[in-house]
């Protein structure tokens, strides 16, 4: 009988530390599928836009601690022509970190790390296809960027948090003009809110 | 991975040496922030240049020649600093534009 008792007395342990760890694995309010914005500020230079980026995310739950995070996002820069014939004749692009403008999709995974009632650490990765421009050298180019970053999401009430990430991205972009392939690398910071569906 | 990140990382410091500005290939106004001294044996492929009054006004390297109202060309000591622009340059004294005096610049012809 206490053999039974004491087998009974595990079991609820276990069930009770396995709900306590699905739990802590998220934020308890995140949702199973949530919508985002976003504004920040992007950099870049040579062939990689940079300036005031805005973004829409759509987050969809793959497990305990992983999301979907698909993002659309834009960049707007400055203008300004850039691009020149060196002297061995090849062109050349040297823009600023805020110039040209790109718009992009891509798919990612977010994850959660260990984090309190209100604040959640997470860790994002994935990868992207954006369209690049500058429009005063008529440059236009096709990038595909890999995208590393992370951020800190904090609940603000029942199904709004507020959300705040930097992100790198690294990739290689083929232009027009005889460009051809170009390395890109960008770093992004923004902040917006997300909002439970 | 390694290797991708050094090639991104040479790319992104390459020394371009000429711009826009200065020392640029060019056909055309256009291929340049201001003016294009246009293809010829003084100026082999072209060259970007901006107008100047003194060798104050003119880029880091460069100094105001009297050619043309006064441009910036660069400066040099030796034909060897003028091998980066390609074949047809070499060092060679000319009127500065504003000073009253023989400057070393880079120049064709």
């Amino acid at each position: 009988m206490s053999r039974r008792v004491v087998l009974a007395l595990l079991l609820a342990a276990h069930v009770a530390y396995a709900d306590e760890s699905v739990t802590a694995s998220a934020p308890p309010d995140a949702s199973q599928q949530s919508i985002g914005a976003e504004l920040g500020v992007a950099t870049g230079g040579r062939v990689t836009a940079g300036g005031v980026r805005v973004a829409g995310h759509y987050l969809y739950q793959l497990s305990d601690q992983d999301w979907f995070d698909g993002v659309a996002a834009f960049t707007f820069g400055g203008g300004g022509a850039e691009c020149f014939r060196n002297r061995m004749d090849n062109f050349v692009c040297d823009h600023g970190m805020l110039q040209g403008g790109s718009v992009e999709i891509a798919a990612n995974v977010r994850r959660y790390f260990q984090g309190n009632d209100q604040f959640w650490p997470f860790a994002r990765a994935g990868v992207g296809l954006s369209i690049v421009r500058f429009s005063s050298d008529s440059v236009t180019g096709l990038g595909v960027p890999l995208h590393l970053g992370g951020g800190v999401r904090a609940s603000v009430s029942d199904g709004v948090a507020i959300v705040g990430e930097g992100e790198l991205a690294v990739g290689f972009g083929v232009f027009n003009h005889s460009l051809g392939l170009e390395p890109q690398v960008g770093v992004a910071i923004t902040v917006g809110a997300e909002f439970r569906l | 991975m390694r290797y991708v990140l050094i090639a991104l990382a040479l790319a992104a410091c390459q020394n371009l040496d000429v711009s826009r500005s200065v020392g640029a290939r060019c056909d055309m106004a256009t291929d340049c922030n201001e003016r294009c001294l246009t293809p010829s044996g003084a100026w082999p492929g072209g060259f970007c240049t901006v107008t100047c009054d003194t060798a104050a006004s003119c880029p880091e390297s460069s100094t105001c020649i009297d050619e043309q109202g006064g441009v910036c060309a660069f400066s040099c000591v030796g034909d060897g600093d003028c091998t980066f622009l390609g074949t047809g340059y070499t060092c060679k004294a000319v009127d500065s534009h504003g000073a009253g005096a023989k400057v070393m610049v880079c120049r064709g012809g």
